[in-house]
């Protein structure tokens, strides 16, 4: 998938692979991939400003831990996160709804509970 | 010096490029560099670790990480809202001493014994009043910034405002410390009104240079494409 059209879901993305556990750069670079099974196009350095503004926004929070031997900024979902996440999943069903409606007429959505 | 740091080495030579073409406060660009450094280098590792000689294993990982022009302008608008925070802070912290000076210097008719001539008195309240304008700017421009910015989309203009905003409180606490130097040398309690005119001078010292820097941070600043902002 081209790196454009991952750029507008890369906060969900990244909010996601954050869900279990505290995750630093390049982990959650190859979360994101293996997620995907490799299909996703990332420009792998666009995290790091979108993990700042995560964090600037509340989303996010941020310490340096000691991964092996060396020292990582690592990232956590706070709550505020949690609920962001959740938002963009509820976004994204309804926008995949609303898209498959056009692209299949005949199948028809199943309503919203 | 780690090997991964040598001259010659095309993530050293990366970092280099972007750290030139960023600016921001230094603690937050460092952190940023730092950790994109660090991607770099466990991208080539694991390139490695896959079987990759080590030239390709990092030619590969810079290749993937996107060129600096890809990446400066959304590292440029992130520092580009620190510093503007960072100026707006400061701008918080330091205007009370303004307030402070014109409650020092109270106006005729207050009921309480000014300290300085009329002419100080007049212009400690102005000065005071735009300094006290200018942190309240600060402080929503701090909120607007934060989390707020998950509701609400980020004026493109802001960071700007903010500077011009440290710029004016800046010169406001110039000034005053101008006006309370002269009048600690018509003051009877002078000691006092020069104790305030240090603070603003220490206040002016602390504003300046953090409003000149997020004038130019906010020049760099390139509109964000509407696709890539949630809340930001």
């Amino acid at each position: 998938m081209r790196a454009d059209a991952v750029r507008g879901h890369l906060d969900g993305l990244l909010l996601a692979v954050l869900e279990q556990g505290p995750l630093h750069g390049y982990a959650i670079i190859a979360a994101v991939q293996q997620r995907s099974g490799g299909v996703l196009d990332l420009r792998t350095g666009t995290i790091y400003p979108a993990l700042n503004r995560l964090e600037r926004l509340g989303l996010l929070t941020s310490s340096w831990d000691a991964v092996g031997e060396r020292r990582r900024r690592c990232y956590a979902l706070t709550d505020a996160g949690r609920s962001s996440l959740a938002g963009e999943r509820a976004a994204w069903r309804e926008f995949t709804t609303a898209i498959g409606s056009v692209l299949n007429p005949g199948v028809q959505p199943r309503p919203a509970t | 010096m780690n090997a991964s740091r040598r001259a010659g080495d095309p993530i050293e030579e990366y970092v280099a490029e972007l750290t030139g073409v960023l600016h921001g406060p230094s603690r937050t660009k460092a952190r940023m560099i730092e950790e994109m450094r660090d991607g770099l280098a466990d991208t080539a590792a694991a390139y490695r670790e896959d079987g990759l000689p080590h030239d390709h294993a990092v030619r590969r990982a810079v290749e993937e990480f996107g060129t600096p022009e890809e990446l400066a302008p959304a590292c440029q608008r992130e520092l580009t809202v620190a510093q503007a925070r960072h100026t707006a802070r400061t701008v918080v912290l330091t205007a009370p001493f303004l307030v402070a000076c014109w409650y020092l210097l109270l106006p005729a008719g207050s009921g309480v014994e000014p300290l300085g001539p009329r002419t100080v008195q007049l212009l400690a309240v102005h000065l005071a009043g735009v300094a006290g304008v200018a942190a309240l700017f600060a402080a929503a421009a701090l909120a607007a910034t934060g989390g707020l910015a998950r509701r609400l989309p980020l004026p493109h203009r802001l960071p700007l405002a903010v500077a011009w905003a440290g710029t004016t409180a800046s010169v406001a606490m110039a000034l005053a410390t101008l006006a309370l130097a002269v009048a600690s040398l018509m003051a009877a309690d002078w000691p006092l009104v020069a104790l305030a005119g240090a603070l603003a001078a220490a206040s002016h010292a602390l504003t300046a240079p953090s409003a000149r820097a997020g004038r130019r941070c906010a020049l760099l600043l390139t509109p964000q494409p509407v696709a890539t902002r949630v809340g930001g």
